[in-house]
């Protein structure tokens, strides 16, 4: 194994990476707000991939700027998702009953693109498709690098979000300890309807990096929940900052199996992780002892 | 009186299910049928697990698929007969779900959720990638265990197969219902801090509850294999298998014995009747989703409480002076279902 091949991998790991941190920041966020896990949050995913993708091949512009549009209408899906349907659900079996309800709504999705985009296989033709350049030996293609550079810029402004405005600690309050944060005056409902908008707001930026260089299709979502789940899981359900670690770790560690071993069978990291975080430190390594419980 | 009822309504359903082979039209109904008594096996083997202790595993197509491909490569690699192949299955199933269980049951709620879906991956992507020794992509094929028979007879002599199947997983779930060890599982799903605090080994117990589970499942998926004849790790590692188990025991009626059952033929008649309409569109996975969100949002309990509520509203009220008796107050007020712990109530 050359020195170069080997940087290859862990470039391509990280880059990875940044992604899965962004999306599994997002389902932390559901579960921190919520308590809820969102199944469904992969299949919005791709929704935004294929709205991205169709974008570009009717109007022909860049699919980033399909953000402009995506980004604000997953933000309000989310709201009316959190009030319209799983606040509904009785506070006793939210947890549960809101895993089967986003996976009814990851289903209906799946079926809907199919009906509408047929199952044939997309992917997204730009000019600068297939460019590329080298560092040390490692090629790093352009579009990799801006799926990267969107996630991280997407994770900045969330973290931003989350530490420097009014509406940041107001949902940080409400992840903490929600009855405290009544006390001094938060609306609590409304605050997590926001924090639900804000998580799905995350899928619209994923999805739109994801078709910048991966081939879509309606049922490509199964292929991304497994090692989300995974993610949060390891990092512990509701931390934020655990699960961009395990995103990264997992990123990389999965960068690297696909010289020894090959793409397919290097996503099995994922589950090895996860079984043997269940193991070892059930409610994973950020987790409070709480996150055991859900 | 109530007795008497149910007995005979026991009595009738049994007999109705025996008959169907016989007016049956045509060889495609009754192999819908056979679909159907499928799906009934894996719900209230699911219903084991899900309905007793309240943990939701989405992943049941796990065991299904195991138990298909198991009893599949024991019948090819090794030769065996094909019900000796199935039992052998069913210990081998037993065997795996044992370890796994022990990890998966370490964590409770939404985290078990995303540790069963991660099962179907992580098998789909294994037998999908270890082509040599399965197959992979191209499928198995199972040989027939009776290859002189015609196509309608082996419908028919795999419905009966199914139907004896049912009824002793039924047994065994009725059994279970009946015994202080399914007291012990109701507990763990009615409040298991409290549970394991009187010292029920609730670990223990609902470890013993998945593997029995996961044995049964894997036995359905071993006959569906035998009866098919023809695996592709696509659809016996498939989480819409597994959700379909969970959407047929949450419409019946996850706490009642004939719950799945029922679930099973409302929403088996409704896959095969959109898959035969509507085969070449996604339509079946929208109507699917809708279907899991309704009951999910609105009927919680499924539909045989649902409709006896109804019922009970137009019979003769027990209670005489009072418009409620404390009784009813009392069960009016239950905080339904597994009450979070404290610090999880938003």
């Amino acid at each position: 194994m050359t020195g170069s091949l080997l940087l290859q991998s862990l470039v391509l790991g990280i880059l990875l990476g940044g992604l899965y941190a962004l999306l599994a920041a997002g389902l932390t966020l559901y579960f921190g707000v919520m308590r809820v896990v969102m199944i469904a949050h992969a299949a919005f995913l791709v929704l935004a991939a294929y709205l991205a993708w169709d974008v570009n091949t009717r109007f022909g512009i860049d699919p980033l700027l399909s953000l402009v549009v995506t980004v604000p209408l997953f933000f309000g899906v989310g709201v009316a998702l959190q009030r319209l349907l799983i606040s509904r659900l009785r506070p006793a079996s939210l947890t549960m009953m809101s895993v089967l309800l986003t996976f009814a709504i990851a289903l209906a999705i799946e079926g809907t693109l199919g009906f509408f985009y047929t199952g044939v296989q997309r992917r997204i033709q730009l000019g600068y498709s297939g460019a590329s350049f080298e560092v040390f030996g490692a090629r790093i293609a352009v579009v990799k690098l801006i799926a990267f550079g969107l996630a991280a810029v997407a994770l900045l402004a969330l973290w931003l979000v989350l530490t420097r405005t009014r509406f940041g600690t107001a949902l940080r309050a409400t992840i903490q300890h929600p009855e405290a944060a009544r006390l001094v005056g938060v609306d609590t409902d409304r605050t997590a309807a926001y924090g639900f908008g804000l998580g799905l707001a995350t899928a619209a930026v994923g999805g739109t990096a994801l078709s910048l260089d991966a081939t879509i299709y309606p049922s490509l979502h199964w292929h991304w929940i497994g090692p989300l789940m995974a993610i949060i899981v390891v990092g512990g359900l509701g931390s934020i900052p655990g699960a961009a670690i395990a995103a990264m770790v997992l990123g990389i560690g999965q960068g690297l199996l696909q010289l020894p071993m090959g793409t397919t069978w290097a996503q099995t990291v994922f589950y090895i992780a996860l079984f043997a975080t269940l193991m070892l430190r059930p409610q994973g390594f950020f987790g409070g002892r709480l996150a055991q419980r859900f | 009186m109530r007795n008497v009822s149910r007995t005979l309504a026991l009595a009738v359903g049994t007999i109705a299910v025996l008959v169907v082979p016989f007016v049956a039209p045509n060889a495609y109904i009754l192999s819908a049928a056979v679909v159907v008594l499928s799906y009934a096996v894996l719900a209230t083997s699911w219903n084991v697990m899900g309905g007793l202790t309240g943990y939701i595993s989405l992943g049941h197509a796990a065991w299904f698929g195991l138990g298909a491909y198991g009893t599949a490569l024991l019948v090819t690699r090794a030769g065996m007969p094909s019900f000796l192949a199935l039992a052998l299955a069913g210990v081998i199933v037993a065997a795996i779900a044992l370890p796994i269980g022990i990890a998966a049951l370490r964590v409770r709620g939404a985290s078990f959720v995303i540790v069963s879906i991660a099962l179907v991956l992580v098998l789909l992507l294994v037998f999908q990638s270890w082509g040599e020794f399965t197959g992979g992509s191209n499928g198995l094929v199972v040989p027939r265990p009776f290859p002189d028979l015609l196509r309608p007879e082996h419908h028919l002599v795999f419905y009966y197969l199914f139907a004896a199947l049912l009824a002793v997983v039924l047994v065994v779930w009725w059994a279970f219902d009946r015994s202080r060890f399914g007291l012990a599982l109701k507990a763990v799903r009615e409040d298991e801090d409290k549970a394991q605090s009187l010292g029920v080994p609730t670990f223990a117990y609902k470890l013993v509850a998945y593997t029995v589970s996961a044995m049964f499942t894997g036995l359905g998926g071993g006959l569906y294999g035998l009866w098919f004849g023809d695996l592709d790790p696509i659809f016996q590692f498939s989480i819409l298998v597994g959700s379909y188990m969970v959407l047929m025991a949450l419409l019946g009626g996850v706490r009642h014995l004939f719950g799945p059952l029922l679930g099973a033929v409302v929403v088996g008649v409704a896959i095969e009747y959109f898959k035969m309409e509507f085969g070449d569109t996604q339509f079946h996975l929208i109507a699917t989703g809708l279907l899991l969100g309704v009951v999910v949002l609105f009927m919680p309990d499924g539909v045989i409480p649902a409709v006896s509520g109804l019922v009970d509203r137009f019979r003769p009220q027990r209670s005489s002076i009072r418009e409620v008796t404390a009784d009813e107050v009392l069960d009016r007020d239950r905080v339904p279902e597994t009450p979070e712990p404290t610090e999880a109530r938003r």
